[in-house]
């Protein structure tokens, strides 16, 4: 039962959060150190979601007791408003890994690291990884062509109720443009890896090292100021975990194209979808632990993370999990005959 | 946060007794590494194949987690190469694989050696060509493969398994028909790429986790070891400044421009040995740097990539320490501890032969060191003095550290095979070339052995190499096991006490046949007293394969009483005969430099490649390249010497 309000209670906060109808803008946006000269990083999602439906449901957590008004599996599946029939990646015989275990393991920081040295770390592995998948779909064959390209995917879209568009600095002002998705993925890729290779920003100097506060010292150490901030201890700027959240969500953002556009094409046909799904679980983990993605962030992708929360790939005690609406993952296990 | 940190440490398994607190936690499982997922059939991913999911609800006993925690770390790399294997090939191309007589758990130092061909050869070849092969056997065009699908859901979900209902159809886009073949070559060869790195990934991210955890439980012991407020701050904050500094380690790109030359050590036709320094913090090393296309023409892709595998995976103190590795366009990098004391070629070219105790040493040490590199399932193949490293101290390590060595055509079957033929790598009409093997050797042939020894060393740094010291059942082609090593050590130990190697001849085809012939061609010279034992020691290593000593294990050899009176735990901690003397830490004495060119072609390669513009910024950084993939390796103790 707590598992359900959990995850529906997440829902819920998300669609708070979300009540305006506009997505955060990217944190970079609004900082000045990070305005690269050109194009700016940003992007709006134009979400014509479910999740409002869902809001007006009433507001439950005040009252567990309201059995009749706590929504299905299916209902909440249906207010994902997913195509008919669902893609392929929510079926769960493609929802696999080539690994197995818990992968909390992996990405649970060390108590001893420090928090900013551990999200850097994990911003770059995340990177290395995710462009592997990029690369299949962007590579340029000897026609000059793309597996991603600008007609089949005019825009950097993931389903059909969210597209992406990247934020302009035209003069003083920004202004949204909509890119075909191999050049908002382009794009990105060189703005991100401007980033993780900024010694500034993710300095690699070993003389700064720091470490994580010990938990048996108490006093001075341990209370954090107004004029504190992650990575402080170690030479990060103030500025660097809104870097890494944009980092972050900008990747969860790729990840969403690739499953919506192309898990089929080309992924699925070249056996790839494993090692796929692998890394997006393994990234989303990571990347809820860390509060670097809200959970308002990940509605393209909420039934997959629903459904790994109900198949065992998130365990119980992850934050992604917490994220997850389970009777939506039971539901789609039930619909794959698996439950 | 601290709550996940201390989980992580339950979930070890280093620790037992707390194993019970961590299955509740854990409805599912006590070890909860991310592990490779074994699949017999990856086409039966289809939505038909409803048995494999019933078969697969018992997951959780039916070895879904493969081991039991404590015995994790010794199993570990066997699951990642069975599932390389495992992944696309059918079951009885991996059972081939298996009963090989030559493979059993070896992965060897080089795996081109593996004549025959056919199918069992190429799963022998190495515990990455599943991998590699992976990508074609994971596409069945046959739809409804019965795969044991690991069944999600069994012990995962909370709701109890329930009998299979059926899928309800319709709910899911129909999976089409794989077929990679719609794509260009590009994408199926970045689908290798992607492949391979995604699994190193998560191999690299298991292998580091585990060792970090297993770090993080020293630690905790050492504190809970004072009350000390002080010592266990100080204990804390080194311990999150290491692996702080490692992740740092990890993010940073290390290129040779990090490094300052020193001199060069070695070269060969691959590449060349330098004594390096770091830029930042002073510290010196041993950079091999190996030319890609060099490395690429001559097949030694495999090897290199065995090397660096057996290297990164050991913390011997017989086997050379191997910190980093690194690559750009143009050369694959490894950066290793420096020995000081040069290798057993040069002491034995300086000193012509041991005494018996002497000798007695080093043989032992040698023992203890191929011991170690057996442990760790590999098979060596290729010891020789050239690649037995002294220490500091004078102690053994081993490598393949002379550049040619390990990289040459020695490895190739057919080499052998051309070479019983008859065609002799030398033009045999040379005038001065008196046939050697008719002749036994003798003082009275002195001249002749120094003239064999000094053309040693460029025998050494050139591309064919020596077989001096390769067992007979190498070149024969009829499989071999680990027992090749010990045959190795007998033609050492021959030439410590007697000044020449037991087959030298003045080619590889005469060396070779008599190699071949070791019975007739086996001889001790009669004016030189060996002792009855040291000769007994070495009959019964140079001999077939059936009878050799040390077929059954190190042991028999210790057991010899060529050895009695030897203590082999203590070895390495007693005083070595030759310790090198040496004036600072990057003191070459030991190093024939004099007789290397020290010219650095790397950077004469670069500074031409400026020159022409050559140096385009490359879209693809060299990592990943395909055949380079996953060569990169970064050592925790880099940081702390």
């Amino acid at each position: 039962m707590s598992n359900l309000f959990s995850g529906i209670n997440a829902r819920f906060r998300g669609a708070g959060k979300h009540g305006g109808g506009k997505s955060p803008v990217s944190p970079a946006a609004d900082d000045n150190h990070l305005t690269p000269p050109n194009k700016e990083l940003g992007q709006r999602s134009k979400s014509s979601s479910n999740l409002q439906q869902l809001a007006k449901l009433p507001p439950l957590p005040a009252s567990p007791a309201l059995p009749k008004t706590i929504p299905t599996g299916e209902e909440v599946l249906n207010s994902y408003r997913l195509p008919q029939p669902l893609p392929l990646w929510l079926n769960p015989a493609y929802a696999k890994h080539i690994v197995k275990g818990n992968f909390m393991t992996l990405s649970s920081k060390p108590k001893t690291v420090e928090l900013g040295e551990w999200i850097a770390h994990q911003a770059v592995e995340h990177y290395r990884n995710l462009w592997n998948f990029v690369n299949v779909v962007s590579a340029k064959e000897a026609d000059g062509k793309s597996i991603c390209n600008s007609t089949t995917c005019p825009r950097m879209s993931a389903g059909p109720n969210h597209s992406y568009t990247w934020l302009n600095k035209k003069d003083d002002r920004y202004e949204r443009i909509e890119l075909p998705a191999y050049e908002y993925m382009s794009l990105m890729r060189r703005w991100i890896s401007g980033k993780l290779d900024d010694t500034n920003i993710f300095p690699t100097d070993p003389s700064t090292v720091s470490f994580a506060p010990s938990p048996h010292v108490s006093g001075a150490a341990l209370t954090s100021s107004a004029d504190d901030w992650i990575g402080k201890r170690s030479g990060f700027p103030k500025e660097f975990a809104s870097i890494c959240r944009t980092i972050f969500l900008q990747m969860f953002r790729v990840y969403a194209h690739l499953y919506w556009a192309h898990f089929v094409e080309p992924f699925y046909h070249l056996n790839l979808e494993k090692q796929l799904n692998s890394c997006f679980s393994h990234f989303v983990l990571t990347a809820t632990a860390l509060d670097m993605l809200k959970p308002q962030e990940l509605e393209p992708m909420q039934a997959l993370i629903d459904l790994w929360a109900a198949n065992g790939t998130f365990p119980p005690e992850s934050t992604a999990y917490s994220y997850a609406n389970l009777q939506v993952g039971a539901r789609l296990l039930q619909m794959a005959g698996m439950a | 946060m601290d709550n996940q940190g201390n989980r992580l440490y339950l979930n070890f398994g280093n620790n037992n007794d707390r194993l019970a607190a961590t299955d509740r936690t854990y409805p599912t499982t006590p070890s909860t590494f991310p592990q490779p997922v074994y699949q017999g059939q990856p086409g039966a991913a289809q939505p038909s194949s409803q048995q494999g999911y019933q078969q697969g609800q018992g997951y959780a006993s039916a070895g879904y987690f493969q081991q039991p925690a404590g015995q994790y770390a010794g199993t570990q790399y066997a699951d990642y190469s069975s599932a390389g294997q495992g992944y696309g090939q059918p079951p009885s191309t991996a059972a081939g694989a298996n009963n090989d007589p030559n493979t059993g758990l070896a992965r060897q130092f080089s795996n081109q050696n593996l004549g025959g061909g056919g199918p069992a050869a190429a799963a022998r070849a190495s515990p990455y060509a599943g991998g590699w092969g992976q990508a074609q056997g994971q596409r069945p065009r046959t739809a409804g493969g019965q795969g044991q699908q690991p069944g999600y859901g069994a012990g995962y979900v909370n709701t109890p398994p329930l009998p299979n209902q059926g899928a309800e159809p319709g709910y899911f886009a129909a999976a089409p028909e794989r077929n990679p073949d719609k794509y260009g070559p590009t994408a199926n060869n970045n689908q290798k790429k992607c492949s391979q790195l995604a699994s190193d990934f998560f191999k690299d991210s298991v292998k580091r986790a585990r060792e970090r955890n297993q770090r993080q439980s020293e630690m905790e012991q050492k504190l809970a070891e004072t009350t000390d407020p002080r010592r266990r701050e100080s204990i804390w904050s080194t311990g999150g400044r290491r692996e702080g500094s490692y992740l740092r380690f990890l993010r940073t790109k290390d290129k040779p421009e990090n490094y300052t030359t020193i001199k060069i050590i070695g070269k060969g036709a691959f590449g060349e040995v330098k004594l390096v320094q770091k830029k930042t913090d002073g510290k010196v090393y041993a950079m091999k740097s190996l030319i890609k296309t060099e490395m690429f023409k001559k097949d030694q892709l495999a090897h290199v990539r065995a090397e660096r595998d057996i290297l990164a995976e050991s913390d011997s103190p017989w086997v050379v320490k191997l910190y980093t590795t690194f690559q750009d366009a143009n050369f694959l990098y490894m950066l290793m501890e420096f020995l000081p004391g040069g290798d057993l070629m040069t002491m034995l070219i300086k000193y012509e032969i041991f005494s018996e105790d002497i000798t007695r040493f080093y043989i032992a040490e040698i023992v203890l060191a191929i011991e170690a590199v057996h442990k760790l399932g590999f098979i060596h193949r290729d010891i020789k003095p050239d690649n037995i490293l002294l220490d500091r101290g004078g102690h053994v390590k081993l490598t393949d550290f002379g550049l040619s060595t390990g990289f040459h055509k020695l490895h190739d079957n057919n080499y052998y095979q051309q070479l019983l033929q008859g065609k002799s790598n030398k033009p045999r009409d040379n005038r001065n070339s008196i046939a050697i093997d008719q002749i036994n050797l003798t003082v009275s042939n002195r001249s002749q052995i120094n003239d064999w020894r000094r053309s040693r060393r460029l025998m050494a740094y050139s591309t064919v190499g020596t077989p001096d010291y390769i067992a007979p059942e190498i070149f024969t082609g009829h499989g071999y096991s680990f027992d090749c090593d010990w045959w190795s050590l007998g033609t050492i130990m021959f030439e410590c006490l007697v000044g020449w190697p037991p087959f030298c001849a003045e080619d590889s085809h005469d060396t070779y046949r008599k190699i071949v012939n070791w019975r007739q061609s086996l001889y001790f010279p009669d004016d030189i007293q060996l002792g009855a034992e040291a000769e007994d020691l070495i009959r019964s290593l140079i001999c077939n394969s059936e009878n050799r000593l040390g077929r059954g294990g190190a042991h028999e050899l210790k057991a010899h009483p060529f050895f009695r009176g030897v203590e082999f735990e203590s070895l390495r901690r007693i005083r070595a005969p030759f310790e090198p003397r040496l004036t600072s830490n990057i003191d070459t004495t030991y190093f024939p430099i004099d007789e290397i060119d020290q010219t650095d072609n790397a950077t004469l390669l670069k500074a031409a490649q400026a020159r022409n513009g050559q140096q385009q910024q490359q879209e693809e950084s060299p990592e990943m390249s395909l055949p380079f993939i996953g060569y990169t390796f970064k050592r925790f103790d880099n940081n702390f010497r």
